[in-house]
Formats: C-alpha cells, sequence, structure tokens
C-alpha cells in the first residue's frame, strides 16, 4: 500500500488524465456528428467542386460555353454589353514575347480565399461548404464592394428590371451576381456537368472538365497530375476552384 | 480664456438666409427626385455599368464623409489641444461635421442597388468586411458628436467635453483610416492596392473639413454681421497650408509608388496622361493645391484675410473632389490585367480596354442632392440649438 | 353642466366623419377572393399555410441557398407550379398579376411581395396534373421546423389549427 501523499497525487494525476482525455475527445466526438449530419443532407466539404480549363482544346472564336450558360440562366443580352450580365466570357490572348495566341474562358475563379466573400458588409458573397462562391441575393443590397474586389472582373450587377427568369436561376434588379458553376444542377442529381462544360463537350471540344478536387479518383485530379495547370493571378494565393492547363 | 462666451440660435434676419434655405430644399428635392428614378429604373439609368461600378454618387458620399471628419477639426483644436480662439466655432463644427456624415451617407445608401433592404445592412455584418466595419465607425460617429455637442452646451457637463473631445478626435482618425482601407485594401485594383490610401484620406479629410468649415462660418458671419476674429483667420491659414502640403505629400508618394511598380503602369498611365489627365493635373494639383497653396503662402495686400481663406477654401474643396474622382473612377477605369506578359487581342467583355465614364444628370441631382441635405441639416441644427457665440461681435469689434 | 364648446363638438363631427368613412369604405369588401391551386390540397393546412408560409419559405430559402437542399416542398417553385393559373391559351399567368393567387391577398393586406423581381412567377415547362397538390407534410415535420432558426410559430396560429389535425394540436400545445 502507498502512502497516503502518493495515493492523492496519483488520484490527482488520473482524473486530471480523464478530463484531459475528455476535453481532448469532445470535439473530435463532436465534429463527427456534425459531419455524419451535414453527408446526409445538403453540401458538404468533403468535396470542392472545380474547373479545369485546357487552353490548347479551347477554341478562338467559339463561344459555345458563353451560349450555353446563357441559355441555362436566361440572361438575354439588350444590346449593351457593358450593363449586361458577364458571368462567363471569352478571351483571346497573345504572347508578348512567343507570338503565342491562346484563347479560354474567364469566369468566377471559385476562390477558396475570394476577396468578394472578405468585403461583403451583409456576407450576402459567401462560399458554400463545397468551395462554391455564391450570392444569396436575398441579403445582397447592391453596394457593389465585391465587384471592386473581384480580381476576375467575374462579377455584374443587375442594372435594370428582369423578367422571364428561369426556375432555377433567380436573378433580378439591384444585386450583384456571377457563375454559379451550375449550383442548380450540382445540387439536383449526381454526375451532373455545368452548362458551359456540357455546351464544351457538345461542340466537341471538351476543353472545360467539372469535378471534385477533394476526390483522388476524378477525374479533373488525375487530369491535373498529367500535365501542370496553373491559376489566373496566382501570385494571389487565392488558391482558385478553376484552374487552367497551358495558360 | 474665453469661459464667458455666450451662444445663441441662428436668428433669420437677411433675404440670402432665405435663398440659401430654399436653394438646398429645391435641391434636396432634386435629389430624392433622382434616388426615387435610380431605384424604379435601376442603374441603367446612370452612366455606370459593370466596368465602372462605384460613379459620381460615390465621389460626393466619400467627399461628404471625408468632409465630415475634417469639419471636426474646430471642435478638436479647442477641446484637445486648447488653442481658445477655436472655442467659439466648436459647437458649430461639430454640428457640421454630423450634418455633412449624413449627407454623405445618404448619397451612399440611395445608391445602393437595393436601399429598401437597408435594414440587412444593419441588422447582418460580415467583420472580415471593412464596409461592415465603417458602418459602425459612422454610426459611432453620430452618437459621439451628439455626446460632444451636449457636453459642449450643458453647463454642468462641460468638465466632460475634454473627454468627448479626445474621444471624438481619436474616432475621426479611425473613420478616415477605414473610408481610405475601403479604397486600400482591394487587391485586384491596382491602382488602388495601397495603404497609402488610408493617410491619404486622412490629409484629404484635413484639407475638405477645414474647407467646408470656414466657407460655413464666413456665411453665417455675413448673415449675422459679425467680423471673424483676425487670431481665427489667420490660424485658419496657416493650418490650411499645413493640410494642403500633408495632401500633396501623400499624393506624391501614392504615385511615385504606383510609378515605381511596373504592373501598375497602364492605370498611372491612365490617370496621369490619359483620360483623367486633366482632372488629376488641373483638378487636383493645380486648382486643388498649387493655386490655394500660393495664395496663401504668398499673401496678397490687396486681398483681404477672409476672402483669401474663402477663395482658397473653395478651390481645395473642388481639388479634393476632383482626386476622389481620379482615384475611385479613375481605379476602375482600366483593364484589371489578369495575364501579365500577354495582350489581350479580344475580349466579349472589354478586357482591352473600355469607353470612358460618363455620369448621367440623376448622378449630379443625388449628389448635389446629398450636399443640400447635410447644408440643411446644419442650418436647422444651428437654428434649434445654441450654436453660434454671441461675443464674436465684441471680439472684432473693430469696423473695417 | 358646462356648454360644450364649438371646437370640440367640430373635433367630434370629424372624428365620427372619419370613422363612417373608414367603415364604409371596408364594409363593401368581403376580402380577396384566391384562385384555388391544383389538386386537393396545400402542403400543408390551409389555415398553417395561410399564417405561416413565409416563415416556410424563408426557411427553404435558406436551406437551399446555402445548403444546397433542394427537394423540399416548401420551395417557391412548388409553390408556383401548384398556384400559378392558365388562361384561356393554357398560358401560365404570373401570381403575382392582379387577382392572382399572392397578388389577391398582398394587395388586400398592403403586403409587398419581394419574391418575384427575381424569381420566376410562372412554373417552367407543360402544364402538369397534380392530384395531390404534391407533396403532403407530415405533421412531424412541421413540428422540426419548429425549432430551426425561422421565426417561432406563435401561439394564437397553434389554436387555430384546425382539430381534425390531431397530431399537429398536440404539438403545438406542448
Amino acid at each position: 500500500m502507498l502512502p497516503n501523499k502518493a495515493q492523492a497525487a496519483r488520484r490527482l494525476f488520473l482524473q486530471r488524465l480523464g478530463v484531459f482525455s475528455a476535453a481532448t475527445a469532445l470535439p473530435a466526438l463532436l465534429s463527427s456528428t456534425v459531419d455524419a449530419q451535414s453527408s446526409t443532407k445538403g453540401v458538404s466539404s468533403a468535396q470542392r467542386w472545380g474547373l479545369l480549363i485546357d487552353t490548347s482544346k479551347c477554341a478562338s472564336g467559339c463561344d459555345a460555353c458563353v451560349r450555353g450558360c446563357h441559355e441555362e440562366h436566361g440572361i438575354n443580352s439588350t444590346g449593351n454589353e457593358h450593363t449586361d450580365a458577364q458571368w462567363i466570357r471569352k478571351i483571346d490572348l497573345q504572347n508578348n514575347l512567343s507570338g503565342q495566341k491562346s484563347s479560354l474562358p474567364m469566369m468566377c475563379q471559385h476562390c477558396e480565399s475570394a476577396p468578394c466573400v472578405d468585403v461583403c458588409p451583409t456576407g450576402a458573397s459567401f462560399k458554400r461548404a463545397d468551395g462554391i462562391v455564391l450570392v444569396n441575393k436575398h441579403t445582397c443590397i447592391g453596394c457593389r464592394y465585391c465587384v471592386m474586389a473581384c480580381p476576375y472582373k467575374a462579377r455584374s450587377f443587375i442594372h435594370e428590371p428582369i423578367s422571364d427568369q428561369k426556375s432555377w436561376a433567380p436573378r433580378g434588379q439591384g444585386t450583384v451576381e456571377s457563375c454559379t458553376l451550375c449550383v442548380h444542377r450540382i445540387d439536383a442529381e449526381k454526375d451532373q456537368q455545368p452548362a458551359c462544360a456540357v455546351a464544351c463537350t457538345d461542340e466537341a471540344h471538351s476543353a472545360i472538365l467539372f469535378g471534385d478536387l477533394n476526390d483522388p479518383d476524378s477525374d479533373i485530379v488525375k487530369a491535373m497530375a498529367n500535365q501542370p495547370a496553373s491559376q489566373v493571378r496566382s501570385d494571389l494565393q487565392l488558391n482558385t476552384g478553376v484552374r487552367y492547363v497551358k495558360l | 480664456m474665453i469661459d464667458h462666451l455666450r451662444y445663441s440660435t441662428l436668428k433669420p434676419s437677411r433675404l440670402s438666409y432665405f435663398l440659401v434655405l430654399l436653394f438646398c430644399a429645391v435641391f434636396v428635392g432634386i435629389g430624392g427626385y433622382s434616388a426615387l428614378t435610380m431605384e424604379h429604373a435601376g442603374h441603367i439609368i446612370t452612366g455606370m455599368n459593370n466596368h465602372i461600378v462605384w460613379g459620381l454618387p460615390h465621389v460626393f458620399a466619400v467627399s461628404l464623409i471625408v468632409a465630415a471628419s475634417g469639419a471636426l477639426n474646430g471642435a478638436s483644436l479647442a477641446s484637445v489641444f486648447g488653442v481658445s480662439h477655436y472655442k467659439p466655432i466648436a459647437r458649430l463644427s461639430v454640428a457640421l461635421a454630423m450634418s455633412l456624415l449624413v449627407g454623405g451617407l445618404l448619397v451612399l445608401v440611395l445608391d445602393l442597388g437595393r436601399p429598401d433592404r437597408l435594414i440587412v445592412a444593419m441588422t447582418t455584418y460580415n467583420f472580415r468586411s471593412i464596409f461592415s466595419w465603417n458602418i459602425f465607425l459612422y454610426t459611432g460617429f453620430l452618437v459621439i458628436g451628439a455626446w460632444y455637442l451636449w457636453m459642449m452646451l450643458e453647463k454642468r457637463f462641460n468638465r466632460y467635453t475634454l473627454l468627448a473631445g479626445r474621444i471624438a478626435f481619436a474616432w475621426r482618425i479611425v473613420l478616415t483610416t477605414g473610408t481610405g482601407c475601403i479604397f486600400g485594401f482591394l487587391v485586384g485594383r491596382n491602382a488602388l492596392d495601397s495603404a497609402l490610401l488610408a493617410p491619404l484620406f486622412v490629409a484629404l479629410s484635413l484639407v475638405m473639413g477645414t474647407a467646408v468649415s470656414v466657407l460655413v462660418m464666413i456665411m453665417l458671419d455675413r448673415w449675422r454681421s459679425v467680423l471673424i476674429d483676425k487670431q481665427l483667420l489667420d490660424s485658419l491659414q496657416r493650418l490650411l497650408v499645413w493640410f494642403l502640403l500633408a495632401l500633396l505629400y501623400f499624393s506624391v508618394v501614392h504615385h511615385i509608388t504606383n510609378l515605381y511598380v511596373s504592373e501598375h503602369h497602364d492605370v498611372e498611365r491612365y490617370m496621369l496622361l490619359g483620360g483623367l489627365s486633366l482632372t488629376f493635373w488641373l483638378g487636383h494639383i493645380v486648382i486643388g493645391v498649387l493655386l490655394p497653396l500660393s495664395l496663401l503662402v504668398f499673401r496678397s495686400a490687396s486681398v483681404s484675410d477672409c476672402k483669401r481663406l474663402a477663395i482658397s477654401s473653395l478651390l481645395g474643396l473642388l481639388g479634393g473632389s476632383a482626386l476622389l474622382y481620379v482615384v475611385i473612377i479613375g481605379s476602375q477605369s482600366t483593364p484589371q490585367d489578369l495575364f501579365p506578359g500577354k495582350t489581350v487581342l479580344a475580349s466579349t467583355f472589354g478586357d482591352a480596354g473600355f469607353p470612358a465614364y460618363q455620369p448621367s444628370v440623376w448622378e449630379w441631382g443625388l449628389g448635389f442632392g446629398g450636399v443640400a441635405l447635410a447644408m440643411l441639416l446644419c442650418l436647422l441644427l444651428l437654428r434649434i440649438l445654441p450654436l453660434l457665440p454671441e461675443l464674436r461681435a465684441s471680439l472684432t469689434a473693430s469696423p473695417e | 353642466m358646462h356648454p360644450i364648446s364649438p371646437i370640440r363638438l367640430l373635433q367630434c363631427l370629424l372624428l365620427l366623419l372619419g370613422l363612417t368613412l373608414g367603415w364604409m369604405s371596408v364594409a363593401g369588401e368581403r376580402g380577396p377572393v384566391i384562385p384555388k391551386g391544383k389538386g386537393d390540397r396545400c402542403v400543408a393546412d390551409t389555415d398553417f399555410m395561410r399564417r405561416n408560409h413565409m416563415d416556410l419559405i424563408v426557411h427553404q430559402r435558406d436551406e437551399t441557398v446555402i445548403r444546397g437542399i433542394r427537394d423540399e416542398p416548401f420551395s417557391l417553385v412548388e409553390c408556383v407550379d401548384c398556384h400559378a393559373q392558365r388562361d384561356a391559351n393554357n398560358e401560365p399567368i404570373r401570381v403575382d398579376a392582379e387577382g392572382q393567387f399572392c397578388a389577391s391577398c398582398h394587395t388586400f393586406v398592403a403586403a409587398k411581395i419581394d419574391c418575384f423581381g427575381c424569381h420566376a412567377a410562372v412554373p417552367d415547362g407543360e402544364d402538369q396534373e397534380r392530384a395531390d397538390g404534391g407533396h403532403w407534410l407530415p405533421n412531424k415535420q412541421l413540428a422540426a421546423f419548429r425549432p430551426h432558426k425561422a421565426a417561432p410559430l406563435k401561439s394564437s396560429v397553434r389554436s387555430t389549427v384546425s382539430s381534425d389535425h390531431d397530431e399537429l394540436s398536440s404539438d403545438a400545445s406542448e
């Protein structure tokens, strides 16, 4: 039998050990229940959706992705490109040194640390758990700070009343909007592709690949392993969800 | 010490008082009508588009907000720095600061895409957003201003004036820094991506606030047939010189920084040599800084102190607004450079340059409406509260 | 007794006139005439829907926009699907058009609808028959809605829930 003092010390040690292990186990326990909940319903951070755009397959003069996007979301041109919504645009580039020409679509890059999310005063500009950056138009007050903050000029302010919206793509005057990565398609069914990617494939270019950046077995991650993909304005270190091959 | 100062409300005495009132009311009406029209038809009726998303209303709003912070100078000098000849204008200076801020905020709010959702902005916050901080800075400024004014008005609370003045002084520096940071922390915009905008805005606020205070003070003293304290006039002239020099200093440093960083060259070229060069050189540099500086430094004997100060202040205000125009519009006027080392051959949405911004009549209407509202509010405060010193007449009794 | 001052008399007369005019303006009205939706019933009891549709929609809106849950019965698209009428040419009529399902009530109570500036006010695609009005929401699910962040059901509302839905009534009285 141990002396009283030692016994007391041991008891204290065991007590503390118990408290410590409970304290460390509790958050893990909690987070596992939260994960379990979110995996059954709604988006989860287990996925991170993204696009891989192969500029070598993208044809100059082809705007199938832009048309596909506009059709999907009911974006009708008013004839004024400066005030119309521009979710996705085509840019033709030429390398200043080599003279090599390339073409690519530019849209919301779904940044991990999105400047638009940082600056939004009401939190209307937000990032979903699966990495898609959206505007919650119910709380957007139309201050346009996110348009100022976006390095990619991917956001548009709606300058005039809109009619004939699609039921899955609500859009309206006085709020800001941008590419949603066709969130309504992704949520609705498994293995759905965004409209731009579908349009590109239909045109037989297949320059836009959509997939889960968190899934090592997905086509997009495999493709990125084969050839280096880069981010536009990688200097800003925003960890974009849209990557470009042969930029 | 001028502890025996007695204050009274503004008594309507001159026809010009009513004319100014009417003039302001008309412009407030025009501003309200412009705002309603803009909300109904959408921003399509303004000159703004998806390249220039912040237009003339922002220039007006930021001018007013920046001037509001600077207008507090009089009170700060009197209570915080104990300069006794500023004491007579301390109350006026706080009332003016609050009025200008309300005017500026109203322009900002009415230029929102959904002004009807202001309640959302006041109830949901994203604390990573400098905009959110500014909502607190602005409302806080109004609360502190009201408290400060109260402490000055109520004799038994006068001992708290110093405390209120110190808090207000600190708050206004933070407020202008915050306003500068709204623009300064935009990494995607080459013209703005610089913390130098914060001190630049502080210097600008000192110039514009002093200028507005001077003009209002001179107008009021005309109405009341009072001569302005010679000491005060002298001090204000010297102050304005220092403020203008500070503004010029930060402006020069900001542009030198941009000229040094090669990725900022395009936007610098646009501001200094391109579409906005006239606004920059003539508006900001010549009218806004050099002209008033030379007026105030080489004091010509043929012009009275009062007139010289009034003209320099007017020029300073115009130049300050011109600088804000260059900062706000200029920063959006050149394409964002997404592909270094590459030339944009074609883009379906102007990555290779886009048309200049032309503000519409509705934007001017809204902007001037805000200025008029600030004026009207200030006159209202002066009319109902004893903010103007009665003794200034005897202080400067010598007839001209 | 002191005499009544003419001013006071005038005030009384004016008040009487105001009350009469006010009463006359509402006396003729029988309340809004609401077009019937598809099927036999809505996703929940009519009484419940009348009082709580806005909370249900707001709740569903946050679920959809933020958590991506789109297959729930309280979505605005479902509302429009069932409640949009068709004109003589079988073209759908906007639910916020004069006299239509949303507008009739909202005009009567002078409450602005903020939905259809952005949302489609007519259904997509072909007209589909709906025998049962879509999902019927089990009362258990309604009860589950209550503790969530959206506005709680008011006690006055609970008591008016019709007695043939006992489960809901008992939930409400807990």
